[in-house]
């Protein structure tokens, strides 16, 4: 018997869904068109999950006003809260001081009176700026599935650091174990003497093609 | 061969269809109106030709490595050890090549003319736009040799799964995601990795896009862009390119397939088959196999076509006769690899115009396609569509 496998399956499967809707059905189009890798969701989790396998000692500093922001956060085996307040100080928290401080703010985003999920414009506190470090993927990893989720505390998260280099530092270093080592991008760069490709109803010559 | 002309596909039906690349340099049009007409067993012949000749291919591949032979086939040497432990661990695992064939209509025999297993393009205009081509001019859209578009997504499973059966990928799946990478420029090439990006994302695949130059290789921590990790790259660049263009880079990513951080696909075997040196393995491992033509490293005494282990578009090809004498030559930048020498095969042809038939491979023969031209096809071939009577 003749082995029909090869016969054209595109009617039966799900992209005839997508072309169907509009005559000809012009419309897988959309999602390549659109693809621009804009609907990464998770792209600012990644260093709370890889924290949350590991662990995490954060630096918190105590601002002017009263409110709080992450200095500096590293990978470590264990996990590890310092802050440094405003007469120059600096602590290790205890486990005691954290419970408590964790407790609190679970309360506050029960009631929704929480900075990290009702955003006022206002400073973090520091239970606040603990949970929105990495260490607080940790410590308050019972909470998280009513915060981590929670596309204000996402926002807020990124906000709580004190500068966007203290941001990136922290993914850098949870990113990359060794931070000797910074790896390599930049190969294939375009060079200057690319043609003009605005023009993409052409075809192009096969001197900067690489698919065959 | 019978073959009907029916209303073409518009420039604004193929912009729609994402297909930007329409038009060749010389203001023709790259999308043929043509259709060939193909009959159900020729269409399961190429099917068959198909899966076969990948069984001998890796029974090649196997040879090769057995045997030392990476230089006979040009492969760069900082490559081998890469191409070694990549065919070695299941987990790197072949998405999808491309067969070129002569013959197969008319009563003429299947012939491969060579493998395109690393970086083949085409894919948008195989998967979708001749299958749009029917559709837009009546006829049964299902008669097809065409079901590459769902092939492609269950070989992206089977990258999890590693096997036939599919049936646990969301099981097993554990989030690895695929960073998808052409480089800056083609937009041919770009929307060729999309369109796999698409697929992959619908099989199920948590996926990303840039350009080759963006993403971050580290040898520990491996692929990262925009501060993800990614687990796979699907990058649009052929490995040699990788090895002689970028000697650094085929460095860091053997680095990085020993330290088990990252999986590249195509994977660094397919180098193996992707060069046309690899035919005349074949021919020694399977003599006067019907769907092969005699290959050899040195000149034949038969009308023959001279070709070069890496060479791409029809670039520095040469016909021969059978005392050597040149009858048709292209340039090109590929003289510097190793030749080959093929027995020539006549295309099949209609109204003075050649065809060449291909066949995509994800895990099984998948779909059917043609490229129209002169006797050596290049950049400048059109293509043509499709249907089963």
């Amino acid at each position: 018997m003749i082995n029909k496998k090869f016969l054209n399956k595109i009617g039966d499967s799900r992209i005839a869904g997508i072309f169907s809707k509009t005559g000809l059905g012009l419309v897988a189009v959309l999602a390549i068109v659109g693809c621009n890798g804009g609907e990464n969701q998770n792209s600012s989790s990644s260093g709370l999950e890889q924290a949350t396998k590991n662990g995490a000692i954060v630096t918190i500093e105590e601002q002017a006003d009263g409110s709080y922001k992450i200095l500096e956060e590293t990978p470590s085996s264990s996990t590890r809260v310092i802050l440094r307040e405003q007469n120059g100080n600096e602590r290790i928290l205890t486990q005691e001081e954290i419970d408590k401080i964790i407790q609190e703010e679970s309360k506050k985003i029960d009631s929704g009176t929480s900075q990290l999920t009702n955003p006022t414009g206002a400073g973090l506190s520091l239970g606040e700026t603990i949970l929105a470090s990495a260490a607080g993927a940790i410590l308050g990893s019972w909470i998280g599935s009513k915060l981590f989720n929670n596309q204000n505390y996402q926002s807020q998260q990124r906000t709580s650091y004190k500068t966007p280099q203290a941001y990136e530092r922290s993914q850098n270093s949870f990113n990359r174990n060794n931070a000797t080592n910074a790896g390599r991008s930049g190969f294939y760069s375009p060079n200057n003497n690319t043609p003009n490709t605005t023009n993409t109803q052409n075809r192009q010559n096969n001197s900067n093609t690489y698919g065959g | 061969m019978k073959i009907t002309e029916v209303e073409a596909l518009s420039n604004e039906d193929l912009e729609n269809l994402g297909l930007e690349w329409h038009t060749d340099i010389d203001d023709t049009p790259y999308i043929s109106n043509e259709i060939i007409e193909v009959t159900e067993d020729e269409a399961q012949r190429y099917y068959d030709a198909a899966n076969e000749l990948y069984d001998m291919y890796v029974e090649a591949g196997q040879y090769v490595i057995d045997n030392d032979l990476f230089f006979e086939l040009g492969i760069p040497f900082n490559l081998v050890e890469a191409i070694k432990m990549s065919w070695e661990e299941e987990v790197h695992w072949h998405l999808y090549g491309r067969f070129d064939f002569a013959g197969g209509l008319d009563g003429k025999p299947i012939k491969l003319l060579e493998f395109n297993a690393d970086t083949p393009t085409m894919l948008y205009e195989s998967a979708i736009i001749q299958w749009a081509l029917l559709k837009k001019n009546g006829f049964d859209e299902s008669m097809q040799f065409n079901s590459l578009y769902e092939s492609l997504s269950d070989n992206f499973k089977r990258i999890i799964t590693l096997g036939d059966d599919i049936s646990n990928f969301d099981f097993v799946y554990e989030g690895w995601k695929i960073l998808f990478s052409s480089i800056q420029g083609s937009i041919e090439e770009e929307r060729s990795v999309k369109l796999l990006e698409v697929i992959a994302r619908e099989a199920g695949f948590n996926t990303s896009f840039c350009y080759a130059h963006e993403a971050q290789l580290d040898e520990h921590n491996g692929l990262s862009f925009n501060g993800d990790n990614y687990e796979f790259w699907f990058k649009l660049i052929p490995w040699e390119s990788i090895a002689v263009d970028e000697p650094d880079l085929a460095m860091l990513i053997t680095t990085m397939i020993r330290n088990k951080n990252t999986i590249f696909l195509n994977p660094a075997y397919t180098l193996m088959f992707q060069s046309k040196r690899m035919m005349k393995i074949l021919w020694d491992l399977f003599p006067n196999h019907p769907l092969l033509l005699e290959n050899s490293y040195e000149m034949l005494d038969k009308k023959q076509v001279k070709k070069h282990a890496f060479g791409r578009e029809g670039e520095s090809v040469s016909i021969l006769s059978s005392s050597g004498e040149i009858l048709t030559k292209s340039n090109g930048n590929y003289e510097n690899y190793p030749e080959l020498y093929q027995e020539f095969a006549e295309l099949n042809s209609h109204n003075g115009s050649f065809y060449q038939a291909n066949v995509f491979y994800a895990y099984e023969a998948c779909a059917l396609g043609f490229r129209k031209g002169g006797e050596i096809l290049n950049n400048m071939s059109k293509f043509v569509s499709h249907r089963i009577i």
